[in-house]
């Protein structure tokens, strides 16, 4: 069957830098294979304009069209619903980024932007033509249990807020602990497996000895910092070098803490990890102060690379300073270290005079709040990326904040890197309620633009089953690779990994692909 | 169900309404300018090749997703002129000033292009904000003197231009308030050394962003060329006890660094020198810019405020500054200056706020509590303390999901 053709033309991206021959454009558009009808709009974004193209678009019976005009994201809702008022599917509707693409880069150069708009257009409308049609599914969520792993700060916030949405939360914490939370609190519990989408997890949970299983339709991963390990070269030679948050509660207790008191960044200064904490400074400085309050007399040095004394911890880094606590920047030429003759003593350059100062060690604190252990585990279970220090990587803020690039895995507080009690609490807050939100909706959408294995060409290799970042393909029962539709998110990493080329993304077909690389390239047209 | 109120129409309010609509509750979403958008509307993405998370785009889209809701009303150039709590509820009185051009614009900009007056008097939103739609300024436009000018009416394909708009007072019943009413940045020309506002190439980040917002490229003020030298001074405004701002403003440091690689992305060859006091690049635990800095030959990283900027002999900007050790000085010329300013918390103390029990801390944020929560008012946003995008939407969200009473489970 012949593809019909609706080429539209946006004025506000086209027209108005008044750069482009849109004439020659449309003539272009007009003249070529397939294409039914040009149209004008004075701007596809806001949907007050678009009732003609649905119009046009239905009397010439259009099933396709191809848009010239800015950024998809800006456009899109409008100008999709305009074409599925006249039957025409969304995945039918191509964008080209004329403006930032041709028209932005080569503005001293008019002609070099239209040539390149001309070629944009071909390609497009190339590539179009070969497009087919494609739908999305949904599927009912089987349970509406939001699974929390770890019941800190940030994890207790996230279940009182999820609760609101009138979900189920499950808590899982690893140790005894005793709570006060909604929904259902295990303790002793641990989560080593999973598989399965966003709104259908099936998660492995240690509990005490027992491993159950367990459905969510949501997890939020609050596993906070690794508090227990101290690593480097500094905790090896300090044996009662302590954490921070140790120190905090010893202080709190009444004990008088031995002086001088030293506080350094990180145990393993020369280390490839955590040269820098980023909020681990608000509560650093807070301790100090408090301890400045307590002990007027003690010496309190504070060694550090960068002082990220965010927003209003400023004041907090004047008031320490302004009480007598010493700052002193090193970088790396002069990291701190024990003094090899007499383990009592650190040594370390400072910065800013270049002097070489030997300070006294009543105490040794470490700033640093490490990357939770558990982690690897978690990411492991629920495929969800890491940093390369062990932590867990966030999503875009494109999308939401504290989402994972895994729909329906949220992730907050120090697990993403050291937080204070405040950020972590808020961001905790943040991502029970995206949970609760993601939940109460009952059901996921799927489908679209996703991968398809032809079996005929399969091998059955397992290399895509490796690859994919979503553990959407499988080897199914014919013993050939299928993709769990579910979970494919339309990456195309499958495709271009699979050595007997039988995986094909729709609508990024080679076919569709190749035609339009040799119209951009020059070919026939 | 009780509505919410949202007050201010920036990051914090668009996401907050946002995720409130996408709950179900209905919302009324109360902006003091002509767009949705805030800050945020002249801010640039700072994405080449890559996204660099700014968080901008976020925002932007966040208004033109607000604009198509059904359960949000959207009330621009208004004020909340008093909100009066009885006993579950606030009764809001609203002042919406009159826009002169109705939801009929195509933004194509003929009618500011014939517009007689000096300095028009027909507007485009501020930079990337949304609605698209055009307004007039009352007390510019000839129509309403003497000379009933009806030029823009006439050139206006849509007949967009409504010269009987009138002004409204709306009363609305609200069960909750948001209060996010943002920041406004502080004017880089307070600090006089360093020649803002003297020297035409010496521009402020507000200014940058801007430019970079609307053109893609950053030239010159002074002769449109393509800067080949740019300095980037930090903690311009901020983190000084003269200009009473002591905090730190936590995002300039974000959006510098990230502003510097856009740069370098469109033109690799300029030489790039970023002075600073400390790095404090929010979300980047691993120092990634210092990473990316390294590697590049023409950035260079200088730990040292600049003590004066002035006219060199031959056009040129002459920067002195302390070496980093402190032991010498260091003159470097430029072709282009770019002071990367903080911020103030704007609107946090209004007759308004007092009003519905807003309090402030000695740097003028707006304070948080739970007494405050009680009585269903929220603040959240930038007001309350330093903070970029990104924080501002996790703590809107958090601050949205606490309007809400708790239900029983399954309900």
């Amino acid at each position: 069957m012949k593809a019909k053709i609706q080429v539209l033309l946006c004025k506000c991206c086209t027209e108005q830098p008044a750069l482009l021959d849109v004439e020659k454009l449309k003539k272009l558009a007009e003249e070529s294979n397939n294409v039914l009808s040009v149209l004008t709009v004075a701007g596809a974004c806001d949907g007050k304009d678009l009732s003609g193209v649905t119009a046009d678009a239905k009397l010439k019976e259009i099933d396709r069209a191809v848009v010239l005009a800015c950024h998809k994201k800006d456009i899109n809702p409008a100008l999709f619903k305009a074409y599925r008022r006249a039957g025409v599917s969304e995945f039918l509707v191509d964008i080209v980024n004329i403006r930032e693409e041709a028209i932005l880069p080569h503005r001293d150069e008019p002609a070099r932007a239209q040539t390149k708009a001309e070629t944009m257009l071909k390609a497009a409308l190339a590539r179009s033509a070969m497009l087919s049609p494609l739908s999305k599914q949904s599927e009912e969520m089987k349970t509406r249990n939001v699974v929390i792993v770890g019941a800190g700060a940030s994890g207790q916030a996230a279940a009182h807020e999820a609760a609101k949405a009138g979900v189920h939360t499950i808590l899982l914490e690893k140790t005894g602990k005793t709570l006060q939370a909604p929904g259902v609190i295990m303790t002793h519990a641990q989560l080593i497996g999973g598989s399965g989408y966003g709104g259908n997890f099936e998660l492995k949970i240690k509990a005490g000895e027992k491993v159950e299983e367990l459905g969510a339709a949501a997890v939020v991963v609050a596993t906070g910092g690794g508090w227990t390990t101290l690593k480097g070269l500094l905790a090896k030679a300090v044996k009662d070098a302590r954490p921070l948050y140790k120190f905090y509660e010893q202080m709190q207790a009444g004990n008088t803490p031995a002086g001088p008191i030293i506080v350094v960044d990180t145990p393993d200064p020369a280390g490839k990890t955590l040269k820098v904490q980023d909020y681990a400074w608000d509560d650093t400085l807070e301790t100090v102060i408090e301890l400045k309050k307590r002990h007027p007399t003690v010496e309190v040095y504070v060694v550090f690379q960068e002082m990220r004394a965010f927003g209003l911890s400023e004041l907090a880094y004047k008031q320490a300073a302004e009480m007598g606590v010493k700052f002193i920047r090193y970088d790396k030429s002069g990291m701190p270290k024990v003094d090899p003759k007499d383990p009592t003593t650190i040594i370390v350059k400072d910065f800013s005079h270049g002097e070489l100062l030997r300070l006294k060690i009543g105490t040794l604190v470490f700033a640093s709040i490490p990357p939770n252990e558990d982690n690897k585990a978690i990411a492991d279970a629920l495929r969800i990326p890491m940093s390369t220090d062990g932590s867990i990587r966030r999503g875009s803020i494109q999308r939401w904040p504290v989402t994972t690039p895994k729909p329906g895995v949220f992730v907050c507080g120090s697990a993403l890197f050291p937080k204070s009690r405040d950020v972590a609490i808020e961001e905790g807050r943040a991502a029970g309620a995206m949970a609760g939100e993601f939940v109460r909706r009952g059901k996921i959408e799927f489908g679209g633009v996703v991968a398809q294995v032809t079996q005929e060409k399969c091998s059955a290799c397992l290399t895509c089953v490796r690859t994919c970042p979503y553990e959407a393909p499988f080897i199914g029962t014919a013993s050939k690779a299928e993709i769990k539709v579910q979970a494919c998110q339309g990456c195309g990493m499958c495709v271009g990994i699979c050595p007997s080329k039988a995986i094909e993304l729709h609508n990024f077909t080679d076919d569709q692909i190749m035609e339009a690389t040799r119209v951009l390239l020059g070919g026939d047209f | 169900m009780k509505k919410v109120l949202v007050i201010g129409g920036g990051p914090a309010g668009l996401t907050a309404a946002k995720f409130l609509v996408d709950m179900g509750e209905n919302v009324i979403l109360v902006e003091k300018t002509e767009s949705l958008g805030g800050m945020a509307r002249e801010l640039t993405c700072k994405g080449m090749a890559e996204c660099r998370n700014c968080g901008v785009c976020f925002a932007i889209d966040k208004a033109s997703e607000i604009l198509k809701e059904r359960n949000a009303e959207i009330l621009l150039l208004s004020e909340v002129a008093s909100a009066v709590k009885s006993e579950q509820t606030y009764s809001v009185k609203i002042k919406t000033s009159p826009r002169y051009v109705t939801d009929d614009c195509i933004g194509c900009g003929k009618c500011a292009e014939v517009c007689p007056v000096d300095g028009k008097a027909i507007f485009a939103p501020t930079g990337s904000g949304r609605p698209m739609t055009y307004w007039i300024d009352r007390s510019k436009c000839l129509h309403f003197k003497r000379a009933k000018c009806v030029k823009c009416a006439d050139v206006c394909p849509t007949k967009a231009i409504n010269y009987d708009d009138r002004a409204r007072n709306l009363t609305r019943e609200v069960g909750s308030v948001i209060y996010a009413t943002g920041i406004s940045p502080i004017d880089a020309c307070e600090m006089s050394r360093l020649g803002c506002g003297i020297l035409k190439d010496v521009i402020s980040s507000v200014d940058a962003e801007k430019a970079l917002n609307r053109d893609g490229r950053l030239l010159r003020p002074s002769d449109g060329k393509a800067p080949k030298k740019i300095a980037i001074m930090q903690c311009v405004g901020s983190r000084s006890v003269k200009a009473g701002v002591e905090y730190c403003s936590k995002f300039c440091c974000k959006y510098a660094t990230k502003i510097s690689q856009m740069l370098l992305d469109l033109d690799p060859e300029v030489n790039l020198d970023f002075y600073f006091m400390d790095l404090r690049t929010l979300y980047e635990p691993q120092d990634e810019f210092k990473q990316w800095a390294k590697g590049k030959k023409t950035v260079r990283l200088l730990r040292t405020m600049p003590a004066e900027v002035s006219l060199g002999p031959d056009g040129k900007l002459l920067v002195r500054a302390a070496s980093e050790t402190d032991l010498d000085i260091t003159e470097s010329d430029y072709d282009l200056v770019i002071l990367s300013v903080g911020m103030r918390p704007s609107g946090s103390d209004t007759e308004l706020a007092r009003s519905l029990g807003i309090a402030t801390d000695e740097m003028g944020f707006a304070k948080q509590g739970d007494a405050l929560n009680q009585n269903r008012v929220f603040v959240c946003g930038a007001v309350t303390e330093p903070m970029d995008i990104e924080e501002t939407a996790i703590r809107a969200v958090a601050t949205a999901s606490m309007t809400r009473e708790k239900k029983e489970e399954g309900g």
